[in-house]
């Protein structure tokens, strides 16, 4: 017990619980301003998830991961890939995507599976098999993400795929699977993405004739509504009625609260109703946020428990026992970090807007489950570290 | 720590170095942008939502009342309260949309208040789309009995609430009602550009009479609420940012009691009376028969009253006042007479008359069968002979009795500030070509030297020519008491004037003048004329009979001041058997002591 209390990664729990109060105090407010009992309970119900993730957090904690990885990885990789095609097949319908399946989102869960796999995978100190840190690694590490990732992207939830790229890239890199070849890619991805927004760019630009414009955009790899997001992302002005409207309100939500911040409950831009109920509850829980607390006291404090929690939880793949315990570290923080960045970069013009929740803030039940979950795992390869001081 | 054990943390430290500095440079970035958007432009988006989260609404301004000369109040306002529905009660909800909250909750309320709301079903929802940040009312006008039973049960009505608004009222009810005129209600756009309202609550706007003539005086000046709302424009507070201005109290030049006595020597019948100061053409009455009742035509008039009115054959929208133009018949003799004398003819000169005058084959008849015998002019206008001024008129020629009509205004507008106010015809050879493709023959003279053929005048241009020949001035009738006094002298020889003058005298003051009923008892010196005029041939004939008077007062008279006035009833019997003895009436009450006048001065 003492063993456990003295690895125990206090920082990652620490900032994780603060996360978890700050979203139920953000939750309340919002579902308060709209004066309506299903949403100003929901915080209630938040804080029961986090009670239930708590317990999970705890139990994987104690757990060793190596037992939990050997036994579950790959057979939750598998359920998961099982739940995303059941969610195309059978899922519950909301907003024009099928992402429901019952009461949970398997491509929340999904993030967590893959990871664990990935880290079971290539955590490995021998090779094995021939060519497992070289491009036939990287083929196994393309097609296992790649199934989860179509599946995602068929219901159709961008976010989940563009959170899951970045962490799978980290890992990759961390355990030096094709390392030259990756960092290659890397490279022509962002030459793609910024060829992209620049054809775009290019189209949308007022001068631009109407026949180029058609046949620019035909080109662009992006369906209507990615490219809708994409337009309104390069130019969000022109079109503030439409797609750009959930932007315009965003940014005048945060910028109503200024400085010093409207002071809890008091927002107005939440009472009045400018961004929609649901929306203000998942993916601009931060311009709640931002619109009461102010930037001092609001947004600067918060960006700092996330930089806490991700470096705290990146830490442990510096103690951890083995390759698996670092990937997955590693892997648990590369995913936060990218939702932190998506979700608050999207209220502010930095990224294209795509659901995706601000973990721990938003009010999404299963995604809070997960993180838990991924992050009592983190914890149990600090817990289970090697002691070599 | 081995060898390999120590490149082995470095190389887990390394990349955790490499996560940090990709987190600390994407927190930072997000710090950065937030910052920007949340501290540096929040001026911007700040401002815009405060744009975005009110609107301007423009509050109706109070309308000045409308007073008669003493003070006596004509038109003012009252306080009505309706019953009105609060869009915000009613937001669409995904298992409710709002017309089927609305239809329901109106259904409940209108068992509760006892009568159906009196705005349609479309109306409230065109009122939702467009207004939704006004109350909606439905229950206009709500009596107290009504008020009391849904304040009694609001708690179980929610989303109703009583709403205080301003109706006109005239509170001598029918009295004055062509004079006054009526409300409407518009909205009124005050602002403009940046100013511009987002919505505009309705306030009166003058549709005839003073009411249109004065509407940019009387009117108040427009309050504003602004009215925050919601993302979907549902109101969430109000707040008064200038309070409505009660427009300036208009005094008219009008004598109430005079009014009423005008009004109510026309009862029963149709016609007009106008009566004038003389010395600055102040109108004292101005009264049309038959008339109508302006509270009910507010705050709309009733689609079936208003086609009752105006189908009715009595025509009581018409004002006959200013509006109405009839044969003026023998009050027009005057001017014949005065013509005569400017042409140069001799008023002593006596012209027998025999019962008839003959002009080729026209024979025109006198009023006394057998004639007058040998007459001069004022003799002859205190009989009102038709062949003496026949015969006067045909002697003066047409040019003549044009200019002296001109000279008394008449065939012009009188330049009175109301908007009615007809020229009447005074026809010449070039109109009646135009008109009747037919040249001027000498009967035309004739007719016109009494008064009849094709000549029309208004009961307020003959008020002014008793007025006229009264002073020697002509003024312009004026209502609004705060308008200068315009008058001129008037292009007519002094001497030729007191002969007519004589004349009336003798109309009233002689035994066997024609109007001697006109002056009757009444405490002041009353120079006078009587008309008949034949309108319409067979079955449609009829009389329209006339009185003018100017009189003035005596040492004993309750007024001390003159006053001209003129008389018109439709399908009379004669000038002085019907109209002469109501100015006679009006006359008594204007200046005798012992008139039963209770609200005498």
């Amino acid at each position: 017990m003492k063993e456990f209390l003295r690895r125990f990664n206090w920082l990652q729990f620490l900032s994780m619980s603060a996360l978890i109060a700050i979203g139920a105090f953000a939750l309340a407010s919002a579902g308060a301003a709209r004066g309506s009992a299903p949403l100003a309970e929901k915080w209630q119900s938040m804080l029961a998830t986090a009670a239930l993730g708590y317990a999970l957090y705890f139990a994987l904690a104690v757990c060793d991961y190596r037992r939990l990885l050997d036994l579950l990885a790959y057979p939750v990789y598998l359920a998961a890939v099982a739940a995303l095609g059941l969610v195309l097949a059978a899922g519950t319908e909301q907003f024009g995507a099928r992402r429901w399946l019952w009461f949970f989102q398997p491509s929340e869960f999904a993030k967590l599976a893959v990871l664990a796999a990935f880290a079971q995978f290539f955590g490995t100190e021998r090779e094995r098999f021939r060519g497992q840190r070289g491009f036939r690694g990287f083929l196994c590490a393309a097609a296992m993400a790649a199934v989860p990732c179509a599946l995602v992207l068929l219901e159709p939830d961008l976010g989940t795929a563009l959170a899951l790229v970045p962490a799978v890239t980290a890992m990759l890199l961390a355990a030096g699977v094709w390392r030259r070849g990756v960092l290659a890619l890397l490279t022509v991805a962002a030459i793609a993405a910024g060829s992209v927004l620049g054809a775009v760019g290019a189209a949308e630009r007022p001068g631009t004739p109407p026949e180029v414009r058609e046949r620019i955009l035909r080109c662009v790899p992006l369906r209507e509504h990615q490219l809708k997001r994409v337009k309104t992302f390069i130019a969000p002005d022109e079109d503030v009625r439409g797609d750009g409207y959930n932007l315009a309100q965003a940014k005048m939500t945060i910028g109503a609260g200024g400085m010093a911040g409207k002071g809890y409950g008091r927002g107005e831009a939440i009472r009045r109703g400018l961004l929609p109920p649901m929306g203000i509850m998942n993916d601009f829980i931060f311009c709640v946020w931002a619109e009461e607390m102010g930037y001092l006291r609001g947004t600067l404090p918060l960006l700092a428990l996330f930089a806490l929690l991700c470096l705290s939880t990146a830490w442990t793949a510096v103690q951890a026992a083995d390759g698996r315990g670092r990937l997955l570290a590693l892997g648990m923080a590369t995913l936060l970090l990218a939702h932190v960045y998506i979700n608050i970069g999207m209220s502010v013009g930095l990224v294209p807007i795509t659901g995706l929740p601000l973990p721990f803030i938003s009010l999404g039940r299963t995604f809070l489950l997960t993180a838990m979950c991924g992050l009592g795992l983190v914890q149990s390869a600090a817990v289970h570290g090697e002691d070599k001081q | 720590m081995r060898p390999e054990e120590r490149s082995d943390l470095l190389g887990r430290l390394s990349v955790f170095a490499v996560f940090a500095a990709a987190t600390v440079v994407a927190i930072a970035v997000l710090a950065v942008r937030v910052k920007r958007v949340q501290v540096d432009d929040a001026a911007d988006y700040g401002s815009e939502m405060t744009r975005q989260s009110f609107r301007r609404v423009q509050t109706a301004g109070l309308r000045g009342r409308i007073l008669a000369r003493g003070g006596e109040v004509l038109a003012d306002n009252r306080q009505v309260y309706a019953i009105a529905l609060l869009p915000e009660a009613f937001r669409p909800r995904k298992d409710a949309p709002a017309a089927a909250q609305i239809e329901a909750a109106v259904a409940r309320l209108s068992a509760l208040v006892e009568r159906p709301p009196d705005v349609a079903t479309n109306a409230v929802a065109r009122h939702l789309r467009f207004s939704r940040i006004l109350p909606c009312a439905l229950w206009l006008d709500a009596s107290d009995a009504e008020i009391a039973r849904f304040s009694e049960h609001a708690a179980e009505h929610p989303g109703f609430a009583v709403v205080g608004g301003r109706a006109r009222r005239y509170p001598q009810g029918a009295l004055a009602a062509h004079l006054l005129g009526y409300v409407g209600s518009v909205e009124r756009q005050v602002g403009s550009g940046d100013t511009r309202m987002n919505a505009i609550e309705k306030e009166g706007k003058g549709n005839s009479g003073v009411e249109y003539q004065y509407d940019e005086f009387l009117r108040g000046m427009a309050g504003e609420v602004r009215v925050f709302v919601d993302a979907r424009g549902y109101a969430t507070a109000r707040e008064t940012l200038i309070e409505p201005c009660a427009g300036p109290d208009l005094r008219l030049t009008i004598d109430l009691p005079l009014q009423r006595a005008a009004e109510a020597a026309l009862s029963g019948c149709c016609g007009a009376c106008v009566a004038l100061d003389p010395r600055d053409g102040s109108v004292r009455a101005l009264a049309s028969a038959p008339g109508f009742d302006p509270n009910r035509f507010v705050p709309t008039v009733p689609g079936a009253l208003y086609a009752r009115l105006r189908d009715d054959p009595e025509r009581p929208l018409l004002n006959r006042a200013t509006n109405g133009q009839f044969a003026p018949g023998s009050i027009f003799k005057p001017v014949t007479a005065i013509a005569g004398m400017a042409a140069g003819l001799p008023p002593e000169e006596e012209f027998e008359c025999t019962g008839v005058y003959r002009l080729g084959t026209m024979r025109i008849r006198c009023a006394r069968t057998w004639g007058h015998g040998p007459e001069n002019l004022v003799h002859a206008l205190r009989d009102s002979c038709n062949p003496y001024f026949c015969h006067w008129g045909v002697r003066a020629g047409t040019n003549a009795i044009l200019r002296a009509a001109a000279a008394f205004g008449l065939g012009t507008r009188t330049g009175i500030d109301f908007p009615t106010d007809s020229p009447g015809v005074l026809p010449d050879a070039g109109w009646k070509l135009r008109n009747f493709a037919d040249r001027w023959r000498p009967g035309d003279v004739a007719q016109m030297s009494m008064g009849q053929g094709m000549l029309l005048v208004t009961p307020l241009q003959m008020a002014r020519m008793a007025a006229a020949i009264g002073t020697g001035r002509l003024a312009v009738p004026r209502l609004n008491a705060e308008l200068p006094a315009e008058t001129a002298p008037l292009a007519v020889d002094p001497q030729a004037l007191s002969a007519v003058r004589e004349g009336m005298r003798q109309v009233v003051e002689d035994p066997v003048g024609t109007g001697r009923r006109g002056g009757l008892g009444v405490d002041a010196r009353v120079i006078g004329k009587t008309g008949t005029a034949q309108v319409g041939r067979g079955e449609t004939l009829r009389k329209n009979t006339w009185f003018m008077a100017y009189a003035e007062p005596t040492a004993t008279s309750r007024r001390q001041e003159p006053l001209a006035v003129a008389l018109v009833v439709e399908r009379g019997e004669s000038g002085g058997g019907t109209a002469a003895p109501r100015v006679g009436d009006i006359l008594r009450i204007f200046y005798n002591r012992e008139s039963e006048d209770p609200e005498g001065a």
